[in-house]
């Protein structure tokens, strides 16, 4: 521990502590704009000047590392005047008149910071530099004329989302944010998760649909979880009178520690999807607006006598919504045959199974952004489960590895040091060949015994179609890195052989991915909920033959045409839903309910993290809770609904540490 | 003793300024009591009194030859010479023609704009003003005072006016202090 005095206050901070964080520490505010706790510090706007006793200069804070017995002032009247002095030259650089620009009056840190040093006019005049604003992007306005050239937006892009696009270009005054090699934004490589936006502290890049409705004094901020996919990434709701007006990264989150990507932050701004808010029946036909008693009731008499009857009910849920409905759900259609989910535990069953054998094998994100080499099979990081491909994306400057495996095109394959295509289905002799290259050549950090590890890779090479070459770089690769990562999802997952996923933690095993301490070894999973869903017993493949009713809990989820194909042709047909779609429309009850942001429940993320979310907006008048509509119809068909989540969940091993 | 005397006048501004001193509804009374409210461009003295005032307010930005000569006659007349609002103190909404020049600017006006005439074009009557570089008041002659705002807040510009008539100094800060 160091010691270090600020403003006379004495305090002690760990070394490597910067100097502004030891004042944060100290409960002193220095001003700044560059700074920003989760980026790299990087001194660009020197606001946040101090004096330190012995030297000659003010040194910026959020650069200067304390050391032992440091004195430090923040607010001497020198101190003060050089503040004023950096602000007007800053304000003199660009287009910082205030009137019409969306932050002013709360939301801008740079007129915050002028008015904390009383400043009432611009001791210099601005130079009229004029720089084109860039609306090409779908979601938000990137605009030079109002950047105070503090990189935040370079540094997130580049630290949060490991993407690279944003840059600056030009030198002095003349340097701008330009995105990629200086295209408009909406042609370039973002991937348009609007990390920039979030930590921009000026106008300069502004989200589009928020733009000019409220500042954020006057909205209300509520915390909640994404549920958007298996990540589970915290989010922060910028709400006003029962709607969203923007959606932030929760910097509070242990997931995502602020970082979205398009889904968590734009998806549910752009719900386009036409809401249900009467119950429907369909009549001569047609869906007939109906009231609730009437739908309960018809939905009631029909499943009642169905209840446990061979080919009676086949109840499919979304592992979209909560654990709690999910365990309603459940023990509402118990005695029937087919009781699963919308996705049929593709992206978790044989997980689950192996955990069965195996106990909790997998480990938590954290080990992606800590890991020297990734192996991605059967994902696609950069299309679903975005967050956490950010997670390693972001350290590839510094040396990560990234191979990529992947029988369909991959998005982040030109980005992979290595990538295979194997043909589909021969993932199994990959793996094995993978394992017998590495024990061939006496790589492994561990004994695996293999017969015969030269017909392993010879089939592995003919059923792959991987050249003998390729496969041995990739074995060695892996086999050479200190903190390997294996990253698998649906691509292993959907062909229901733990037998492969018992192979994948094998070959993990084997390159030290996994031992007594590291657990490099991680499914991606599906929807929000898979896992709840799968720990409680939902996950099997269902078919239909003469079932008499279907009953699909879909709440605000998606379903594929496949799905709509193969639940139609029954008789009697129930959906539980918040929007209109293909499956609505061809059912013959349809119970309306509230979406995700309408309800609250909990979650368990796809590395075990049992989270909550809010209940942020009240539902349309005649649109019920998703779990309301379960025990109301319940009641009506005699069926206790008692079980607790947590119990039920706890009848199955899960395949990662809950916690 | 006689009232302190205070004297306005605005320039390249929207009057709005004006309008928000106006907004201090029945404090303009105490204003009257406190001082002697002189040349105004909403009452008929048109301009300052050649033997000098003691507050003199200027509303709107220096963007032309006749804004120049206002703001020397009001600088020269007044022992203390306030900017009121943000034209007045940055330049404000017209000083965004300085990012085009004044010859572009004139052109979309008076030629290019979607309501002319066709054949319109730019006036040029020896007798108009001649066009110059947007400016703030503190660029053109000194100000003592700068009170920011689009507008400034009634509530701001009755404190400032309170105070320089009781012959203290304003502070323009925290609620007084907003630049939009």
């Amino acid at each position: 521990m160091l010691q270090i005095t600020i403003n006379g206050k004495q305090i002690e901070v760990p070394e490597g502590t910067t100097v502004l964080r030891a004042a944060e520490k100290a409960g002193i505010n220095i001003p700044r704009l560059c700074d920003h706790k989760e980026l790299t510090p990087y001194g660009g706007c020197r606001l946040c000047i101090v004096e330190v006793q012995g030297v000659r200069v003010p040194m910026a804070s959020c650069t200067l590392p304390v050391s032992n017995g440091m004195v430090v002032n923040t607010e001497t009247e020198a101190l003060k005047k050089s503040r004023k002095f950096i602000l007007s030259m800053l304000f003199s650089e660009r287009n910082h008149f205030c009137p019409f620009c969306q932050v002013s009056g709360g939301d801008c840190e740079l007129q915050n910071a002028a008015y904390h040093e009383e400043m009432t006019h611009w001791p210099i005049q601005p130079g009229w530099n004029n720089f084109v604003v860039d609306t090409s992007h779908p979601y938000f306005v990137l605009d030079n004329n109002r950047c105070i050239l503090c990189r935040r937006c370079v540094r997130a892009c580049a630290e949060m989302a490991g993407n690279f696009t944003l840059s600056v270009a030009e030198r002095g005054a003349k340097s701008l944010v330009v995105a990629d090699t200086d295209v408009p934004l909406g042609e370039s490589t973002c991937i348009k998760c609007g990390s920039c936006v979030q930590v921009c502290p000026t106008g300069a890049i502004i989200d589009k649909t928020s733009a000019y409705q409220m500042h954020d004094k006057d909205l209300t901020e509520v915390k909640s979880i994404c549920t958007g996919c298996s990540v589970g990434c915290s989010i922060k709701l910028m709400v006003r009178d029962n709607r969203i007006i923007r959606i932030e990264g929760g910097w509070h989150g242990s997931v995502n520690h602020g970082v979205l990507c398009e889904h968590g932050r734009y998806d549910p701004m752009n719900e386009s999807r036409k809401r249900i808010t009467t119950p429907l029946m369909k009549k001569d036909g047609k869906l007939e607006p109906v009231s609730w008693n009437e739908a309960l009731k018809a939905v009631a008499d029909q499943l009642r006598p169905l209840s446990g009857q061979k080919d009676g009910i086949a109840a499919i849920v979304s592992t979209k919504l909560p654990a709690e409905t999910l365990t309603a759900f459940k023990d509402l259609f118990a005695h029937n045959e087919i009781v699963t989910t919308t996705e049929e535990g593709m992206p978790t069953a044989s997980v689950t199974k192996f955990a069965e054998k195996q106990g909790s094998f997998e480990g938590k994100l954290d080990v992606l952004s800590n890991a020297d080499t990734v192996l991605c099979i059967g994902v696609d990081a950069g299309r679903t489960h975005m967050v956490a491909g950010f997670m390693f994306k972001r350290n590839m400057p510094k040396g990560t590895r990234l191979i990529n495996i992947d029988p369909e095109e991959n998005e982040l394959n030109d980005l992979a040091n290595l990538y295979l295509k194997p043909k589909a289905g021969s993932d199994l002799a990959l793996i094995l060949g993978l394992q017998a290259v590495i024990v061939k050549e006496g790589l492994g950090r561990s004994p695996l015994a293999l017969p015969d590890t030269d017909s392993l890779i010879q089939k592995a090479v003919e059923e792959t179609g991987i050249s003998r070459d390729q496969l041995t770089q990739t074995a060695r690769v892996l086999a050479n890195s200190i903190t390997p990562v294996i990253l698998f999802g649906k691509g292993i997952t959907a062909q229901r052989d733990e037998n492969l996923v018992e192979e994948l933690y094998n070959l993990a095993v084997l390159v030290g991915a996994v031992d007594s301490e590291r657990l490099g070894l991680l499914s991606l999973k599906g929807e929000a909920n898979s896992l709840t869903a799968t720990l409680l017993g939902l996950d099997q493949i269902f078919e239909l033959n003469g079932h008499k009713a279907v009953f699909v809990a879909l709440g605000d989820d998606y379903v594929s045409r496949s799905f709509v194909e193969r639940v139609s042709k029954v008789s009697y047909l129930v959906v539980q839903a918040s929007y209109e779609s293909k499956l609505t429309a061809q059912a013959d009850v349809v119970l309306p309910v509230t979406v995700w942001s309408e309800q609250e429940g909990h979650y368990i993320n796809l590395d075990g993290r049992v989270q909550k979310t809010q209940k942020v907006f009240s539902a349309p008048e005649n649109v019920r809770d998703n779990l309301a509509v379960l025990n109301e119809l319940a009641t009506r068909m005699n069926i206790s609904l008692e079980s607790n989540w947590k119990q039920a969940i706890l009848a199955r091993k899960s395949s990662v540490a809950l916690n | 003793m006689n009232k302190p005397k205070i004297a306005s006048d605005w320039i390249c501004g929207c009057a709005g300024c004006h309008m928000s001193l106006l907004d201090m509804d029945e404090r303009i009374l105490k204003i009257v009591e406190l001082a002697d409210l002189r040349a105004t461009p909403i009452t008929d003295l048109k301009e300052p009194d050649e033997s000098g005032v003691d507050v003199g307010i200027l509303e709107g930005g220096v963007n032309n030859s006749a804004n120049e000569e206002v703001a020397h006659k009001m600088r020269k007349r007044s022992k203390i010479l306030v900017a009121l609002g943000d034209c007045a103190v940055f330049g404000g909404v017209p000083a965004m023609r300085n990012l085009c020049g004044v010859e572009a600017a004139l052109k979309r006006a008076y030629v290019e704009a979607e309501s002319n005439e066709p054949g319109s074009q730019i006036p040029d009557d020896p007798e108009l003003a001649t066009m110059t570089q947007a400016r703030a008041i503190h660029e053109v002659v000194p100000v003592d005072y700068n009170v920011p705002g689009c507008p400034p807040d009634a509530d701001t510009i009755f404190y400032v006016l309170a105070e320089l008539a009781q012959g203290r100094k304003p502070e323009i800060k925290d609620e007084y202090l907003h630049w939009h």
